[in-house]
């Protein structure tokens, strides 16, 4: 559905984003994520026919969004950064001026526009001046405005930006919904929203992709292995250490650290979750330690986020 | 050409703001003050309007901008502008649009101005042929003011540099034609002045003859700034 080739923007002689091939098939919500200034939006601005690239190529639908534009700007609902709102109009004259331009039937435009206002919330709104609504609201008018003609292809930047913590939630299930028929885009720097709607993550920095795939490749690719973090009662201390060391699946004691009451604080880097766990309980049964507290962790995607884009910044 | 569903929005624009009202108000305040008050029309005794036509290019200079200097650069500044450039418009269908709902206010301001030859038929002999001609020459002036301004709205950020330049560039074309005169240069430069400026080619509008060498420089005017229009907002790109 969307595909990307060797794509490279520059604005002058400064390079916004370069070398980006990519390939995203339909009913995939694909998170950009990235520092500011990576070139998210750029991208997404090259997909919607706003920019054009200075080298490659970019097809929507097999269309190229150069020669093309009018029909990638059919297939394409885009809500930018910032929502783009006319404050003389009210919603429903600014749907109705999205409907006229997008041709959508008259018949047909009571219809989507209560889809639209019902699926973003508006129905409290739908007559106020832009003008006079929160931001919230213009945010989610905003998105009623890209979803309306119900195009195959959303692209989203930043989209929850703006919203409280309820509207954020409905918003994400909206594009959680939206994103089982549709191909998605969405640029975030909230890192949980690519969790919570994601189905595969492209890391930007310095107008390169970084890393990509699905947020737990991500994550193994980072990470070859899992963490635990323990807390032990043991009489005999001393052995404590030693006999950790001889279990196979262990591969590193992060922590160790005696507290005063008798109890040791242990953080081990091994080598697979599922069976290491096991081993580890059976390794304090049979030792006689009695484990208080045994929490295996995952590698967060904050931690790769920051670890991709930190090794950026020493180039 | 899909330009009817941003030609609604851009006059449903125009009619929600007070902007449209108060520069109808304006215009035809000034026209029938200046007209009646200080042509003193009355007391002359002759059934034409031309003293009423000769002030319309000294208004535009000043009443065209105003219209004109929201188009683009309000777009620009709100962010709106990003989403006329990924609508399945073209670039044509874009500037078409706007200038087409500018034209319509011109329009209708000019409209408005009907009752007073309506009204001075009762009382004289008006040759509506001539104030057909007037009216044309007017809309036709004013077309021409209105792609000029649409074009520096596109290629400045805020109304107000869009104005202030738009008022520069009409006065200058509007004038060129006399500031030769004062320069005083050799007879060829002055007459190619004189031929480009608005109030030479209005000349024979104002005296209610349709020319159409005068109707021609306008429609070559209005194409050209909205063909440059066209070239701005592809330099996005």
């Amino acid at each position: 559905m969307i595909q990307a080739e060797n794509i490279e923007k520059k604005y002058g002689s400064f390079t916004a984003v370069e070398d980006i091939t990519l390939s995203i098939g339909r009913g995939e919500i694909v998170g950009l994520l990235g520092p500011n200034g990576a070139g998210k939006t750029t991208i997404m601005k090259v997909f919607t026919g706003y920019h054009f690239p200075t080298k490659g190529k970019a097809l929507i639908n097999n269309y190229d969004v150069y020669s093309d534009s009018l029909k990638v700007k059919e297939s394409i609902g885009y809500l930018p950064e910032m929502a783009p709102l006319y404050n003389d109009l009210t919603v429903l004259e600014y749907l109705l001026f999205i409907c006229d331009v997008r041709k959508i039937a008259k018949e047909k435009r009571k219809k989507e526009i209560d889809r639209v206002v019902a699926e973003c919330g508006l129905e409290q709104v739908i007559n106020r001046p832009i003008e006079k609504i929160s931001k919230g609201y213009r945010q989610r008018t905003g998105l009623a405005q890209a979803i309306i003609h119900s195009p195959e292809i959303l692209i989203l930047d930043e989209p929850t930006t703006g919203l409280d913590p309820n509207q954020i939630i409905e918003i994400r299930k909206l594009i959680k919904k939206l994103g089982e028929h549709k191909t998605v885009i969405l640029s975030t720097h909230i890192l949980q929203e690519v969790d919570a709607v994601c189905n595969k993550v492209l890391i930007l920095n310095r107008g390169k992709i970084v890393a990509r795939g699905t947020a737990e490749e991500i994550r193994k690719e980072m990470q070859g292995d899992f963490r635990y973090s323990i807390i032990l009662k043991a009489s005999d201390i001393g052995s404590v250490k030693s006999s950790i060391e001889k279990i196979n699946t262990v591969n590193e004691i992060l922590l160790f650290d005696k507290k005063d009451n008798g109890l040791i604080d242990i953080k081990l880097s091994v080598k697979n979750d599922t069976s290491c766990g096991e081993e580890l309980f059976d390794w304090a049964v049979s030792n006689n330690f009695k484990i208080l507290s045994m929490i295996p962790e995952k590698v967060s995607i904050e931690d790769i986020f920051i670890k991709l884009t930190a090794e950026g910044d020493e180039k | 050409m899909n330009i009817i569903g941003l030609y609604k929005k851009e006059i449903k624009s125009y009619f929600n703001s007070p902007i449209a009202y108060l520069v109808v108000l304006f215009f035809v305040l000034i026209c029938n003050v200046y007209f009646f008050l200080f042509s003193q029309f009355v007391a002359r005794n002759v059934a034409n309007l031309r003293s009423y036509f000769a002030l319309m290019p000294l208004i535009f200079i000043i009443l065209i901008p105003s219209i004109t200097m929201r188009s683009w650069a309000e777009e620009k500044k709100v962010g709106t502008a990003e989403l006329l450039f990924t609508l399945p418009l073209t670039n044509w269908e874009l500037v078409l649009a706007k200038f087409l709902s500018s034209l319509t206010l011109l329009a209708i301001m000019l409209g408005i101005t009907v009752f007073v030859p309506i009204t001075l038929s009762i009382l004289g002999d008006f040759e509506s042929g001539q104030i057909i001609g007037e009216y044309f020459g007017t809309l036709l002036l004013g077309a021409a003011g209105l792609a000029i301004g649409q074009f520096i709205s596109s290629i400045t950020s805020n109304q107000i540099s869009a104005y202030i330049f738009s008022v520069v560039a009409i006065l200058f074309i509007t004038l060129i034609g006399d500031i030769s005169f004062f320069m005083n240069p050799t007879a060829v430069l002055s007459k190619i002045f004189s031929y480009l400026s608005f109030s030479f080619h209005f000349e024979s509008f104002r005296k209610g003859l349709i020319d159409t060498r005068d109707m021609f420089y306008f429609f070559i005017i209005i194409f050209y700034f909205l063909y440059l229009n066209v070239k701005v907002i592809n330099l996005r790109k």
